[in-house]
Order: C-alpha cells, then sequence, then structure tokens
C-alpha cells in the first residue's frame, strides 16, 4: 500500500463517528482512532477495560474474547466511563482481523454511542407506565360513575327525591374528576404561552376556596385562608394560578385524608409578597407529611405516591405553569407532620398591547 | 336472620354504592374507610363476610387483613377483594374471589351468594 493510500484509510478511520480500536488477544489496543483518543485517552501500552473503566477487570461477556475464540461478530452492550468520567452506553461490536492464512491476528471493536437512545427507551417506558396508571386510576372514577349511576336509578325506582340527589352528586363529583385528568393531559401535551393578565391572586385564592370548602368539610379538613393584603395587583395567568391552587388543594388534602394520626386536618392557604415584587401563594398542611425516600422524585414527571387514585399529572402541570411564568415551585416537609408548596410567581409587566 | 356483609375501601362513593346495591339485594351492611376502623367494625358488628379494597393508603388493607386471620374469631371469614389494580390479591392469601373496579356487580352478587347464601 503507498503512502498515499495509508494516510487516506486512516483519515477515514478517524472520521467515523464512532469508537474504533485493534486489540490483541490480552485485549491490549494496538491501535485507536481519534475519536477514541478525544474520548477515552491515550491507549497505548493499556488495555480495552482499563481505559473503559470497568472496574479494572475484564468486563463479563467481552466479545473480543468470543470473537478470537469462534472469529464470528459478536456484539454487547455496556455501560463504559469516558476519561472525564462521564457515563455512557455503548453498543459494542467486534469483529475478526485475519492474515493470509485465515488465522486471526488481531479484532476490531467498534462502540457506538447510545446513551440517548437509552434515556429516550427509559421515558418510553415510564410513558409506559404513566398511561397504565392512568388508566386504573380513571377505572376507579368509572366505580363510582356507575355507583352514582345506580343510585339516581333506584331513587327513581322508588321515587325519592334524596336518592336521586345522592346519586346525582356522585356523579357530577367522578365527572369532575374525569376532565380534570383529561384537562392535565392536554395541558402537558403542548407548549402555550401563558394568557397573562392584570388579576388580584387573593381573588383567585377566595375562588379556589370556595370550591373546596365543603369537601374538605366531608372529610373533616378545615381549609384557612391567610391572605396578604398587600398582594394585590399582579401578572399572572388567572386559569393558570387556578389549577395551581386546585392541584395543591387537593394534594395537601389528600396527605391529610390518609393520615390516621391527627384528630384535626388543617390546609392553610397563604399569600404574601416576595423579594423585588414577586407573589408567593403557600399551601401548608398538616398531613402525612412526604417521607425521606419519597422527597427525591417529587417534582419527577409522572410520579405519584397515591397508587391508583393518582395519576402523577397534578405536579407536573403544576410545574409547567410556573416554568411559563419564569416562577418556581419548592416544597419542605416533615413526615407525620406535614408539608408546604411554596409557589413563587415574579414581578411581571404585561406585554405591549396586551390585556385591557 | 339476614347475613351481614362488611364494606372496606376509602372511597365513600365506592362504600355507598355496595352498600346501597347489597342493602337492595336483602343484605345487611356496615362499613370502612381504612383498615383501622375496618378492624374495629369486624369486632363490634361481626360480619359474615368482607369485601376490601387492597388499594387503601398505608397498605391498611393489608394489615387488616393479616390481623383478622390471625384472630381466632375471624379467621375464616370469607373476604372478597375488590382493586383497582389486577395482582394486588396476592396480599391476600385466600380470598374467595376477586374483582377489578369498576365491579361487574352481579357477579360479585353472585360470588357472596355462593359463599354466604342469599
Amino acid at each position: 500500500m503507498n503512502d498515499f493510500a495509508n494516510e487516506h484509510y486512516r483519515r477515514l478511520l478517524d472520521a467515523l463517528p464512532c469508537y474504533v480500536t485493534l486489540q490483541d488477544r490480552e485485549l491490549n489496543i494496538l491501535w485507536c482512532n481519534e475519536s477514541y483518543q478525544r474520548d477515552f485517552g491515550l491507549p497505548y501500552g493499556k488495555t480495552c477495560f482499563e481505559l473503559y473503566g470497568t472496574d479494572k477487570a475484564k468486563c463479563s461477556d467481552c466479545p473480543v474474547e468470543k470473537t478470537f475464540l469462534d472469529g464470528l461478530i459478536h456484539s454487547r452492550e455496556m455501560t463504559v466511563k469516558t476519561k472525564d468520567d462521564h457515563r455512557t452506553n455503548m453498543m459494542v461490536y467486534s469483529s475478526p482481523v485475519r492474515d493470509d492464512n485465515g488465522k486471526i491476528i488481531s479484532v476490531l471493536e467498534t462502540a457506538v454511542n447510545v446513551t440517548s437512545v437509552k434515556d429516550m427507551q427509559k421515558q418510553l417506558i415510564l410513558l409506559g407506565q404513566t398511561v397504565a396508571g392512568m388508566a386504573h386510576s380513571i377505572k376507579n372514577i368509572m366505580m363510582g360513575l356507575e355507583g352514582g349511576i345506580y343510585v339516581v336509578n333506584k331513587g327513581i325506582e322508588d321515587k325519592s327525591q334524596d336518592e336521586i340527589k345522592e346519586g346525582w352528586e356522585m356523579v357530577l363529583l367522578n365527572f369532575d374528576k374525569i376532565s380534570h385528568i383529561v384537562k392535565d393531559i392536554l395541558y402537558c401535551s403542548k407548549d402555550r404561552e401563558p394568557n397573562l393578565q392584570e388579576i388580584r391572586p387573593n381573588d383567585v385564592v377566595r375562588e379556589v376556596y370556595k370550591l373546596f370548602k365543603s369537601m374538605a368539610g366531608s372529610y373533616a379538613i378545615e381549609i384557612r385562608l391567610d391572605l396578604d393584603g398587600n398582594v394585590r395587583d399582579a401578572v399572572i395567568d388567572p386559569a393558570g394560578l387556578h389549577t395551581v391552587l386546585s392541584n395543591l388543594v387537593t394534594n395537601a388534602m389528600d396527605a391529610c385524608k390518609i393520615d390516621l394520626w391527627k384528630d384535626e386536618h388543617l390546609v392553610e392557604v397563604r399569600t404574601r409578597k416576595g423579594k423585588n415584587g414577586s407573589t408567593i401563594i403557600e399551601v401548608a398542611d398538616n398531613g402525612i407529611g412526604i417521607g425521606k425516600d419519597l422527597k427525591a422524585h417529587v417534582f419527577e414527571d409522572f410520579f405519584s405516591s397515591k397508587g391508583d387514585k393518582g395519576t402523577g399529572l397534578g405536579l407536573m402541570v403544576t410545574q409547567k405553569i410556573l416554568r411559563e411564568h419564569g416562577g418556581k415551585i419548592t416544597f419542605r416537609s416533615r413526615p407525620g407532620r406535614g408539608t408546604t408548596f411554596v409557589a413563587t410567581f415574579p414581578r411581571k409587566e404585561l406585554p405591549n398591547g396586551a390585556g385591557q | 336472620m339476614s347475613k351481614k356483609i362488611l364494606v372496606v375501601d376509602d372511597e365513600d362513593h365506592v362504600v355507598k354504592y355496595l352498600t346501597i346495591f347489597l342493602q337492595d339485594c336483602g343484605y345487611e351492611t356496615c362499613s370502612a374507610s381504612n383498615g383501622e376502623e375496618a378492624t374495629e367494625v369486624l369486632h363490634r358488628e361481626k360480619p359474615d363476610l368482607v369485601t376490601l379494597d387492597l388499594q387503601m393508603p398505608n397498605e391498611t388493607g393489608t394489615r387488616f387483613y393479616r390481623n383478622m386471620t390471625k384472630d381466632k374469631e375471624f379467621k375464616d371469614v370469607p373476604v372478597i377483594v375488590i382493586s383497582g389494580i389486577p395482582g394486588r390479591h396476592l396480599a391476600v392469601s385466600k380470598p374467595v374471589a376477586v374483582f377489578e373496579k369498576p365491579v361487574d356487580r352481579n357477579a360479585l352478587l353472585d360470588a357472596i351468594k355462593k359463599t354466604i347464601g342469599e
């Protein structure tokens, strides 16, 4: 082979968007391409597993060794570490390099970074689980709907107004629950600009309070308001704020409902002015609290601790709304004592020409 | 004397639905919304059969069942599991029947009749 062709082949191999190495039977690296050297360092005199940072031992199921044994192409998925300590998922292929007599003299390994594919795979699995979880919570609601219909029918048969009313309330409440889930799903499925308007946050809090007061009462939960009169006008999407409050109050009530250790349960909604003219809204409960092991997952997409009664959409939507406002949401919690969620909406100006 | 059924579910509506339905079918009913309460009602009312939701928070349904089977007086009370999640009945070793929500109420009634009679 002349020098020109040699140089040309080297450049071709360097340009390949994957890691290429040539290895001997002891897995010493005889040669590598440029991308390998860039991400795993100078290989000469070192073995494959030393450079891949896999605990300084040979990987189990090494495809290169297999190729040396049977002369076939092998592949394996593996997690390796780059020289900057980044964990990378690789798809590794090994193929034999033979001399003129057909004897295997070395093995060519090509490794492709599949980290992004892996991440996508994880997300798809999560999505699948979520859809299944959602189906379960919808099943639960359907049972409530069916119950309501049964009671209404019985009321009609018995000519009992009370029964009809009772059944109809069950129907309406469960209908509400389904609409809520559907709205949350739709909200998550698209990016949207918040519909910013000049509003009085305290008014929205009072609206939500009215909505939840009687339901809370039926679970012996008291909802209390502690509204700062200085929180006056703020530029916030009113529907977004309404959703944030509804979700936080629903969660707070659920945390109280499953707490069997306290006699009196309280959900308190507070408003106050924050730094730089921001509006802070807090929803505090003295419910069951969030355990250490769950704390890290609270803001994960689709995470729910409510079994088949939750979808994991509530806080996901809440977070999305705050992000769209440039705000943030945090929480503090003590297991057995209660939880407080804090939503901060930054001060905003109405965009020119918007609003009244 | 009509037979008595204890309905255990943390969902108000489900309790209402099942108790009204079972009463219509001629059974006496009592109910509880969590495992702790269920133990209490079990001792007070001494039901002939229990329908149990295992998907209640804090695993109180499972705990209730475990306590019940350890209690000489109640260990043979038949249990029908009603759950939103298939496979959950594994927590109960010998349910007479397992139903997924939403429940087919006629099938439920059949199972009850078969177990404790009309």
